[in-house]
């Protein structure tokens, strides 16, 4: 299964790869833009300028969209997103417009529609849409992720976080959503809540180190003796998983150790923190040695400090 | 015992490769026309019990193989959360079991469709080994390249009557077994996974 996994994250990189490569050929008018469009839509990329730009130029060729035949609808689709994106609501409706006359009531065109009002910010619209299309299909994912995201743009952060947690429920296994409600939790503070929902996600996906690296950072601002600790081994995991490339989690094992120090002035101090402490310094010296010589003094003061504190 | 049989090539050309392509063709025409039996709208409305069942599942899965990655503390509560004898997630008081599966049989749907599913695999195997039989029997149509004990005569030389020929050489009915197990793979090649 680990095999499996690493060949599919190297295709992805030759995908995103092959990716930019169309992107640029297309840019130039080398052709190739239909395969741009297509691997743009596989790899689900939010590239909104050259999707609008090649889509549209497929689109008022006649004679190319004949040729697409069935596949122009989907066309349609991702041009119309694309220029939602772009705020060209013009070019959005037109194409709305088409794909409507095409297939009446479709519950992914309304979701369109709907969406269109979402990029006008006319939210009571959308939001009426939107639980019009629920009403028939109770388990549409993306439509509640689409009302989550207008909660979050009126700013209403704890009707966000309501949906969220109540979207949560029925589909617990979804990671991108804990994903969100962890970084809502943080932009409101609630770390305890935060920290459980980074817990979901290291379990979910444990070889990620991103997640590592900001639920250890969660555990560091609550602070407290134990999620100190607990801090310094996830950052730790953090410098595992990236090779010590990580600068951020070398600086997080030593303002973690120097907190932890603090903390237990006068207790009997345990012989394993200073190696790490140690070790991490050290590779934060030879890190900003390789990359910013000029700062190095910055960082010999500060760990004189922390030494010494 | 050891004498070595000529089989003709007449053999290889109007029994193992007619039999062949006629099985690919068979498994080629049973998936059309299960994709035409098979119901038409997938699920109207997906029960809300059984998304929510599906993603506990995952979920508990997840905390199951990751659960050296997280501190005790969260993974004890999480344990509790899912075993919980009053409303753990996962908790499944013993009447309810066997309701669960009584409920999968009774239920018309369901029973129908394991029946189509059932029956689109037993109708053409049992009309391909009833024409492997009648056409096919009586001649020795291939030698197996190992060799074998006496155990498999009766299975794999139902119609050569000669009780002395080398356990290797064996009748159609075996080429025809070995086709039905061996087609597999190739059918979820050309028809996509899981319609082998």
């Amino acid at each position: 299964m680990a095999a499996a996994a690493v060949a599919a994250m190297a295709t992805a990189a030759d995908d995103e790869a092959r990716l930019l490569r169309l992107e640029e050929q297309a840019g130039h008018g080398g052709g190739g833009a239909w395969e741009y469009l297509c691997l743009a839509r596989k790899l689900r990329a939010r590239r909104p300028d050259p999707v609008l730009r090649l889509g549209l130029a497929l689109l008022n060729n006649s004679s190319a969209r004949s040729r697409l035949a069935s596949e122009q609808w989907t066309l349609y689709e991702q041009v119309a997103v694309a220029a939602m994106d772009c705020h060209r609501l013009d070019v959005a409706k037109d194409c709305i417009g088409v794909l409507s006359k095409q297939f009446p009531g479709s519950a992914r065109i309304g979701r369109l529609e709907a969406l269109l009002f979402e990029a006008k910010g006319e939210w009571a619209d959308a939001e009426r849409a939107y639980a019009l299309i629920l009403e028939n299909n109770p388990f549409d994912q993306i439509v509640h992720k689409r009302k989550i995201a207008i909660a979050k743009a009126q700013g209403d952060m704890s009707l966000a976080v309501e949906y969220l947690n109540k979207y949560l429920e029925l589909f617990m296994a979804d990671h991108d959503a804990w994903r969100e409600l962890a970084e809502i939790y943080v932009s409101l503070q609630m770390y305890k809540q935060a920290a459980f929902c980074y817990e979901e996600l290291i379990l979910a996906q444990p070889t990620i180190p991103l997640y590592h690296l900001a639920y250890a950072e969660v555990l560091y601002t609550m602070g407290g003796l134990e999620n100190l600790q607990t801090a310094r081994k996830y950052y730790a995991s953090t410098i595992k998983l990236t090779g010590g490339k990580n600068t951020r989690a070398l600086f997080g094992v030593c303002l973690c150790s120097a907190a932890i120090s603090q903390l237990t002035k006068g207790r009997n101090k345990e012989e394993e923190s200073s190696e790490l402490q140690s070790l991490a310094a050290e590779a934060l010296l030879n890190d900003y040695k390789q990359r910013a010589p000029s700062k190095e003094v910055l960082i010999t003061n500060m760990l004189k400090n922390m030494k010494l504190s | 015992m050891a004498e070595e049989l000529v089989l003709d090539t007449a053999i290889r050309d109007w029994v193992l490769v007619p039999l062949s392509v006629v099985m690919v063709l068979i498994g080629v025409l049973r998936y059309f026309v299960a994709k035409l039996m098979r119901s038409p709208a997938a699920s109207p409305s997906p029960d809300p019990k059984l998304v929510k069942e599906g993603q506990v599942v995952v979920r508990a899965r997840h905390l199951r193989t990751g659960a050296q990655f997280i501190p005790a503390k969260a993974f004890k509560s999480r344990k509790v959360y899912y075993t919980n004898e009053e409303n753990g997630l996962l908790h499944v008081p013993k009447e309810e079991a066997q309701k669960a599966q009584a409920a999968m049989f009774s239920d018309p749907n369901m029973a129908m469709d394991m029946m189509k599913k059932n029956l689109s695999m037993i109708v053409p195997q049992t009309l391909t080994f009833a024409w492997v039989n009648f056409f096919f029997s009586g001649f020795v149509a291939a030698k197996i390249p190992f060799p074998l004990t006496l155990r498999f005569r009766g299975m794999l030389q139902n119609g050569i009557d000669l009780g002395t020929v080398d356990v290797s050489y064996v009748s159609s009915r075996s080429w025809y077994f070995l086709n039905l197990f061996g087609l597999r793979g190739l059918f979820s090649l050309i028809l996509g996974e899981e319609n082998g």
